[in-house]
Order: structure tokens, then sequence, then C-alpha cells
């Protein structure tokens, strides 16, 4: 029994090898070959030389099984035709157990390959082949293919796959490998990936013009307007002293600071307008046109903002923090003796 | 010596002379090279000329009386073929019985019997539905395939088992000999294409690319095949020494049959009635004949006819196909393979589920039975289980015309 379960062995590590020339199996073990394939495939990938060390391992393996073959090579056929029927199942078990681990092997072989793998795996596999019974060697030609079996067998000469054919017109069918498996969901309809574009700094969108983007998007201040209310009164309903309180009085200062910033860029903006408008009935009427200078601008602005505190009465609140202000800066300029004493 | 100064001092020559004796002498290489040519071309014509008085010659449907009918099979007939020498006719039927028919006398000289679903193991045969079958061309080896995904190589003399092939993972659908060799190739519905040496009994190897079942397979003498894709609408020739495939689209239903012309062209048959005519060197068809068996269903809901079969004569322009409108169509390709333009049809009841033309030309089998091939959508009943064997007649052309010419 176990004679037989190591031939098992050897068969299908043999059989490995032979695939390891990127073909796919015919027969059972489906999901077995695919985990097989795609080791093999990391394998080849590497030159083709792979495992040296695994070749070694062969050897190391051969060794033990070539002289129990010899001792039982008189016996063998006979419990074989025995355990014919028996060995197919034992065998397949043993696989599925077997390709587990040796795909262990495999997975760490490659990372510490070495140089020429390809030759010694060759030999190895000849001088396997040559101590395997005439009936494995059949089982192993049926499985994997006489092709490949020759090939691996006789010396392989098999130029690796022609690369890209070129058509010769478009009318011409298309010339593809007929060795590579098609993938089991098929292309019915070509799904457009979505592409994705910043309207910043794409040309579509055209240069940015602040004017026309207020009077387009407008009605987007209605909308906050209506979610300042909504945040008001959720504020109104929250309790004290919950971390979400301050997290709404937060939003809602920041929403009212954006406003305050918008309005404030709009009045500038309508400063502008006026600005020009003037100009131009000056253009108009004959007169040369006006251009204020930019300090002439601030001071009129001040004009204005001191106007709006008058009104609503903060002026002086504002002019007193003002003076503060300018006093603590005028300090500063003082030399270093009488920066810290205070006016007496 | 001094005969060969004579001679070198008389053949002192100027440069002027010297070339023009090159001159000639290329001119009369040139016109021996031309001769020769001439001569080919010659001989050609005279080929040429043969086969064009056999291309006037037409074919002429036949006389009802003249069809045979051979009736064995209990179960609609899945598929047939004819011995190269055309004396055997082997068909197969649902039933999953083989019988080997005598062209002549129309007796049934082999019967294999198909076993029951479940009797694999104790039945020397076939437990489930034969799809395919091939013949190889010395006659010497018969293969079936099954939808147990068994292949089945038989010795066509004797009718004796002698190999089963295994490695399929689905129905084998298409089966062809390699003509002049023994080797096979075979397709199935699990995507792939295998190819077996039937003299040694192994498997090669397997090729892949279809991206739905296979529906037919064919080949010739090359070491080529062509499948046909069913519902991936793709035909394919697998250039099997190269390992590489070419890819041809057309048709808008499932494609499934197809058949070699010559080593150049095929033609394929899809579920929506149409017959389309390809040519290797073109990814599309070069000629359709949509719903080239007409429709049938209530006013409104018409469906074309299932195109079940086609055959080709070898290297000729003559194709047939089959469905089950009651009529085998026969075709005639037009120059160079341009068009497709009907001949005449045949009245045939029922499905006719294989075609193949004699490879004298002198006659067409035709399988028929009460249902599809594939499965039992529609049964016709008034149908006949049996082989119409269809002799085709040629009309020479008139004594006055073939004077003409001269």
């Amino acid at each position: 029994m176990t004679r037989t379960a190591m031939k098992g062995n050897e068969k299908q590590r043999e059989a490995k090898v032979l695939k390891k020339k990127n073909v796919a199996a015919s027969s059972s073990d489906d999901d077995d070959d695919s985990d097989v394939e795609r080791n093999f495939a990391l394998l080849t990938e590497r030159g083709r030389g792979g495992g040296a060390e695994e070749g070694q391992l062969h050897h190391g393996g051969e060794e033990d099984f070539s002289d129990e073959d010899e001792e039982g090579s008189d016996g063998g056929p006979e419990e074989e035709e025995e355990g014919g029927e028996e060995a197919p199942d034992g065998r397949e078990e043993e696989e599925e157990e077997d390709s587990d681990a040796s795909e262990d092997d495999e997975d760490e072989d490659p990372e510490a390959a070495g140089g020429s793998g390809e030759m010694q795996t060759t030999d190895g596999v000849k001088n396997e082949l040559s101590n395997m019974s005439f009936e494995d060697v059949m089982k192993l030609q049926n499985k994997v293919g006489t092709k490949v079996y020759n090939e691996v067998a006789y010396g392989g000469s098999r130029s690796h796959a022609a690369g890209q054919k070129k058509r010769l017109n478009k009318n011409r069918p298309m010339e593809i490998s007929a060795k590579r498996r098609a993938p089991f969901l098929r292309h019915v309809v070509s799904v457009k990936k979505p592409t994705s574009r910043d309207p910043r700094f794409d040309d579509l969108s055209g240069e940015y013009k602040p004017e026309i983007f207020e009077k387009t998007y407008n009605f987007i201040n209605d909308i906050k307007q209506r979610e300042r209310e909504i945040v008001q009164k959720k504020l109104k309903k929250t309790k004290t002293n919950t971390p979400h309180k301050e997290e709404l009085k937060f939003l809602l200062k920041k929403m009212d600071n954006q406003e305050r910033a918008r309005k404030s860029r709009e009045e500038q903006r309508e400063r502008e307008l006026q600005f020009k408008r003037a100009r131009r009935e000056r253009a108009n009427q004959g007169a040369r046109p006006f251009f204020l200078k930019d300090s002439d601008k601030k001071k009129l602005e001040l004009a204005e903002k001191y106007q709006d505190l008058k009104k609503s009465g903060k002026l002086e609140n504002f002019l007193s923090k003002k003076r503060k202000r300018n006093a603590g800066k005028d300090r500063r300029k003082l030399p270093r003796e009488l920066q810290n004493k205070r006016f007496q | 010596s001094h005969v060969q100064s004579k001679e070198e001092t008389d053949y002192d020559e100027t440069p002027q002379e010297k070339k023009l004796r090159l001159a000639k002498l290329y001119l009369e290489q040139l016109k021996e090279e031309e001769d020769d040519k001439a001569e080919d071309d010659s001989f050609e014509t005279d080929l040429i000329a043969g086969r064009l008085q056999e291309e006037v010659v037409r074919l002429m449907p036949p006389d009802a009386s003249e069809i045979r009918v051979l009736r064995g099979h209990k179960l609609p007939i899945t598929c047939l073929v004819i011995s190269s020498d055309d004396k055997y006719i082997y068909s197969a039927a649902k039933d999953c019985s083989i019988i080997k028919w005598d062209v002549e006398s129309g007796k049934k000289l082999h019967t294999i019997p198909g076993g029951r679903k479940g009797t694999e193991d104790r039945h020397v045969g076939h437990t489930t539905h034969i799809l395919c079958m091939a013949i190889s061309s010395d006659g010497k080896y018969l293969a079936t395939g099954d939808v147990n995904k068994l292949i089945m190589i038989w010795e066509a003399e004797t009718c004796k088992h002698l190999y089963k092939f295994t490695g399929h993972k689905g129905p084998v659908s298409g089966l062809s000999f390699r003509r002049g060799t023994h080797d096979l190739y075979s397709a199935s519905h699990d995507r792939s294409v295998k190819v077996w040496n039937v003299d040694e009994n192994a498997y090669v190897e397997t090729l892949f690319g279809h991206q739905d079942a296979i529906t037919g397979l064919d080949s010739l003498s090359r070491e080529l095949c062509v499948t046909a894709g069913g519902r991936d609408r793709s035909v394919r020739v697998w250039k099997i020494a190269e390992e590489s495939q070419l890819v041809f689209h057309g048709h808008e239903g499932s494609i499934d049959c197809i058949q070699l012309i010559n080593e150049e062209h095929m033609i394929t048959g899809a579920d929506d009635g149409s017959v389309s005519l390809w040519s290797v060197n073109k990814k599309r068809p070069l000629s359709t004949v949509k719903k080239a068996h007409g429709c049938h269903g209530d006013a409104g809901l018409e469906q074309p006819h299932w195109v079940a079969s086609v055959a080709a004569l070898q290297n000729s322009d003559t194709v047939a196909s089959g469905s089950h409108n009651s009529h085998v169509r026969l075709w005639k390709c037009g120059q160079n393979y341009r068009g497709l333009e009907p001949l005449f049809s045949v009245p045939v009841t029922g499905f006719v589920n294989s075609l193949k033309f004699s490879s004298s030309g002198q006659f067409l089998v035709a399988g028929v039975g009460q249902e599809h091939r594939l499965g039992r959508w529609w049964r016709l009943k008034e149908a006949k289980n049996a082989i119409y064997i269809i002799p085709l007649k040629r009309k020479l052309p008139n004594p006055e015309e073939a004077r003409i010419p001269e």
C-alpha cells in the first residue's frame, strides 16, 4: 500500500513539473489544477529557472524512492494490477492532501531561487521517468497529453508564444493564443469607467467670473438661510452641557461668519460698480474719467463704516477698542526704558 | 595551347561587342523562362477548362420517387457519417444506438444497441444521446461522442469497440478526423477543443478560447480545425501546430452547425434561420442568407425556422441546409464565393438533424427525426425517424451550347 501510495506521490509531483510548461492538464482535479497552475505561472515567470532548490528537492526525494523502486520493480506490476482499482481512489485523496503541502513548498522555493534550475529539473524528470513503471508513464501521458510529455522527455524546443501576431489589414480575423483559458464571465457590454473631472482645473468649465457665478447660483443663498434657521431651532431644543450643543453653536457661528463674509464681498463689488458707473457718466459727459487711489478708496470705506456704526450705535465701542490697540502698537515703538513705564 | 591561343585571339572583342553578346545571352535566358511559364500556363488552362465544363453542369432536383428512405431507428436520428468510399452510412439516434447501413442495398449491416442510463459499467456502447460522429478517411476508425462526456472509438468494418476517451468535462458536441491521418479533434460543451491520437490511444493536447459551448467542429486535410461557438457568435479556426486561433464574428443567433467547403471557406447555420458563407481571410461572413428556411408561428409572433444542419460538397460550390420546414435547401455559392443563391429544395418532412454529401457528389444523405437533435422543443408527428438518400442528378449542357465556344 505504501509503495503504491508513494508511487502516486511521485507521479503527481512529476505531473506538476510537466505542467510547469504552462499547459493546463486535461482531466480531473480541477480545483487542485487551478491552484497548482497559479503557482506554476509564478514559477515560469521567474525565467523558468524557478526552483533550483525544488530540483534538488526532487533529486533528494528520488534517491529514496528509486531504491525502493528497484527493490519493488519485480513485484511492482503485479501489485499494481491487484491494487489497480484501489490505487486511483487512494491516490486522489492523497493528491489533494499532498498538493497543499507541496504548494507551500513551491511557494517558498521561488523566493530562494537560484540560477539554472531548468536544466536540473528536466534532468530530474527524465531520471524519474526512466525509473517509473510503464503503466505509470502511460497514465502520466494520458493526464498531461502526449505533446507536453514528448517535449519534456525528449527535450522541448518550443519557442514560447510567438508573441503579438499582427494582422495584415483590419478585415482579417484576429489571431490569438489557443492555450489560454477563456475567462468564465463573458464580455457582453462594455461598461464605461466613470471619469472624474475637477471643474476648477478643467477647460470645459471656462474661467471663473464671480459676478456670473453669483448670479447663477443665487438660489444657494436661500438654501443656506433655511439651513441656518433649522440649525437655530435645533440649538434651542438641545439641552445644555452636551457636546452636541457646542457643535451646533460652532456650526451656527460658522454659517453666520460665512454669510457676513459673502455680504461684505457683495458690498465691495457694489462699490466698484458704482465707481465704474460714475466714471462712465463722466466719460459720457465729456470730462475725463476719475480714477481713485487705493488709499483714497480705503478712506471712503472707513467713512462708510463709521456711518454704519453710528446707525447701530456701536461707534463708541469701536473707537475705544481701536484707541487701545493703537496705543499698544505705539508703545512697542518707544525706546526700551520707557516701554514698561506707565504714563503718569 | 597553340589552338587555345588562336581561339583567344579570334575571340578578341571590343567592350561593345561583349555587351552585345551578354545582352543576347540574357535575352535567350528570359525567352527560355517565358517558354517554361507558357507551358505551365497552358497546362493549367487545360485543367481549368476541364473544370469549367463541370461547372457548367447543373445539379437537378430528384423526383420524389427516387429518394430512398432507410428506416430502422426508433427515435430521432441525431447524426450520421458516410464512409469515404460512399459505400456505408453510419447513423446514430436518440436511443443511443449506432447502425451501419449499406448504401447500395439499403440493408442494416451492424447495429450497436444503446444502453440505458446507469449501465455505463456493463454496457459496451453509449448510454446517453450521441451528439456527433466522425469516420477516418481510410475508413478504419469510427468515433462517436455523447452527452456523458465520452468518446468511443470503434473499428469501422466490424463495429467492434476499441477505445474510450475520457477527459472532456462536458457533452462532446463535435468530432472530426484529420483527413489522411488518425488524428481526432473533439469539441465539447466545456468550451475546449481536444486533440487525440487514435493509433496510440493517446490524448495530445487541449485548446481553449471559446466563451460558450461549442456546437460543431469540422476539419480537412490540414492540421487545422474550425469550430462553431454557439451563443458567443464566433467561429474559430484552430491552428493546432502553431497553437493559435483565428476568431471570426457573425450571426445574430446561436451558431449551431458548421462545415468546411474547401480549405479556405466554410458554411454555418444559426438558430435565427440564417446561413452564412465565410472565408478564412475575412473576419465577417462573405455572405449571409437570412431566414433561409422561412418562419413559423402565429401571425405577428413569427420565428424563423432554426437551421439544424449544413453540408457542403467538397471543393465545389454546392451547399445544403436543413431545418424543420419540410425542405432541404440546396444553395450555390456565387463567383469567388461572394454570394449564396438558392438552387432548389428537396421535400423532406421532419427535423433534418444531419446532412452529408457523398464524396463523389452523387447523393446527399439526410438524417431526419421527429425532434431536434438537441432537445424536444417540438415534435412533428407526421415525420419519420429515418435516413433519406437523395440522389443528385447532373444535367449536362446542351450540345448546341457546347459548340458555340468552339
